[in-house]
């Protein structure tokens, strides 16, 4: 409990430097109030955004996007992750391939997705699970590859077939690399999220943003900004709550 | 329930680094008689470890063969029960459930099979501690849970690979209790390797030293009667054995 309060504490104290040395900055009057507005502004603009529904809809309409390109991506990942790590011809063939795909960045897709699947969800939701699957293929992979030798053989002496050895033995001692790389994939699905946003959409967070910047409403863009890193903190804290409790053997 | 291990001409060898092959064990000729507790001791690298893997499957020979009660052995089965040095617990299952994992093939109803559960883990001391997590348990009580998991497979041989080596000397010396107690309950035929001269004296009725290079039994040492056996004996067996292992390692290598 007490350590709870201390880290409390410092979140609190480190938010509040910034937003002091943010009003600080621009009450001062050095800085173009078009450029970097200051934080009474933004605040103005968001409770704005929240009043006539336009944040509602994009938080909306944005995490809809994530959750269905996460879930499509993270089943696949896994699916795809223990196949490769444990039939070896499998593995052989498809892991070269994958490695290659990697270095891609999710922005880079946007025009083959556009052609692909339109500008409609399809081709949001194709970014954003391409990107969330290699990041859990990845580290599922890794984890069902390495599962420690005296596991399987525990097992085998045991007497269990290789469907328990499977269900009871890789896929636990895998789970603690499988949420890391579902965790990394929730944090990745938001961010190529605002790159999924750039085919053509007409609401979402990463829209907002590009729209803000036709009409200079930097304030709107702050407003977004900050609502992408609350957002993805959020997630991430719940994340590693969740999955503490599931894999609780070993402590993200 | 017999338990004869026969292992003939078993040789086992290794990949080296580099190309090459690495004679682990050559051709060696063992017999663990039904119910007898034999221990191998020897320096690292000797093979003993090794010869314990022929015997519970996990290797594949370069020759010769291991049978056990007649039938070779080609894989790991629950007739030869495996106690492993670093534990081999199943974190993400309770202490009951590492048990029950052994108990599943048997195809019991779900009562029974935690009843037998709760048994095995009694019957190494764990009384009513069948919820615990291996994580929160002390090194000494992990062992206990994996000899209970192995015993509630019913082995008809039980080979324990160093597995108190992790210990400290009091709690070392609980187990060696709590083991000869469960083996002469059960007459479970037992191999033990140690590289700790005073545990293997402790526990076996015969005593395999082994040097490397190739890996390869050098000397067998019988205890006889157990009741009968006398402190001068010991000492006696205790000496001979220290000076066959001081010559078992390669020189160059007194450490």
């Amino acid at each position: 409990m007490r350590g709870q309060g201390i880290r409390f504490g410092q979140v609190a104290a480190s938010l509040g430097g910034v937003l002091l040395i943010w009003w600080a900055v621009t009450a001062w009057g050095g800085v173009n109030p078009v450029l970097v507005p200051g934080p009474a502004v933004v605040w103005a603009a968001a409770v704005e955004l929240w009043a006539d529904g336009t944040m509602g809809s994009d938080l909306r309409v944005s995490l809809g996007r994530a959750a269905v390109g996460f879930g499509i991506g993270s089943v696949l990942g896994v699916l795809v992750g223990l196949l490769t790590a444990r039939t070896r011809i499998l593995g052989a063939a498809v892991t070269p391939v994958l490695t290659l795909l990697r270095p891609i960045p999710a922005i880079a897709l946007v025009p083959l997705a556009i052609v692909w699947f339109g500008i409609g969800e399809g081709s949001k939701w194709f970014v954003i699970s391409y990107t969330v699957f290699l990041a859990v293929w990845l580290n599922t992979h890794h984890g069902a590859a390495h599962v420690a030798g005296t596991y399987i053989r525990a097992s085998r002496s045991l007497g269990a077939g290789r469907l328990r050895e499977f269900f009871e033995v890789v896929v636990p001692a895998a789970a603690p690399h499988i949420v890391a790389g579902l965790r990394m994939g929730a944090a990745l699905a938001f961010l190529s999220l605002v790159a999924a946003e750039l085919t053509g959409a007409s609401a979402g967070i990463g829209f907002r943003i590009q729209e803000a910047r036709q009409f200079m409403q930097t304030e709107v863009m702050f407003v977004n900004l900050i609502l992408l890193g609350v957002l993805g903190a959020l997630l991430d804290a719940l994340f590693v709550a969740l999955a503490n409790r599931l894999v609780h053997w070993e402590q993200l | 329930m017999a338990g004869l291990v026969e292992c003939s001409g078993t040789a086992i060898r290794f990949k080296a680094r580099g190309g090459g092959w690495t004679e682990a064990l050559a051709a060696t000729d063992l017999r663990l008689a039904p119910g007898s507790f034999t221990a191998l001791i020897g320096p690292s690298g000797c093979g003993k470890s090794t010869l314990l893997n022929a015997i519970a499957g996990f290797v594949p020979l370069a020759g010769g063969g291991v049978a056990v009660d007649g039938a070779q052995v080609t894989g790991p089965s629950p007739e030869v029960g495996v106690v492993f040095q670093q534990y081999a617990l199943f974190p993400w299952f309770t202490a009951r459930g590492n048990v029950e994992f052994a108990l599943r093939r048997l195809g019991l109803p779900r009562a029974e099979r935690q009843a037998r559960a709760e048994a095995s883990l009694a019957e190494v001391g764990l009384h009513g501690r069948g919820g615990a997590w291996p994580g929160q348990l002390s090194g000494g009580m992990k062992q206990r849970v994996a000899l209970a998991r192995t015993l509630a497979a019913q082995p008809k041989v039980l080979l324990m690979d160093e597995p108190f080596g992790a210990l400290d000397a009091q709690t070392r010396a609980t187990m060696h209790e709590l083991l000869l107690g469960v083996w002469e309950r059960r007459r479970t035929t037992v191999l033990f390797v140690t590289h700790d001269v005073d545990e293997a004296l402790t526990l076996a009725d015969r005593i395999h030293v082994m040097a490397s290079g190739p890996g390869r039994i050098i000397e067998t040492i019988e205890l006889g009667d157990r009741a009968a056996r006398q402190g001068l004996d010991y000492l006696a067996n205790r000496n001979r054995i220290i000076g066959l292992l001081r010559h078992a390692r390669p020189h160059g290598d007194e450490t």
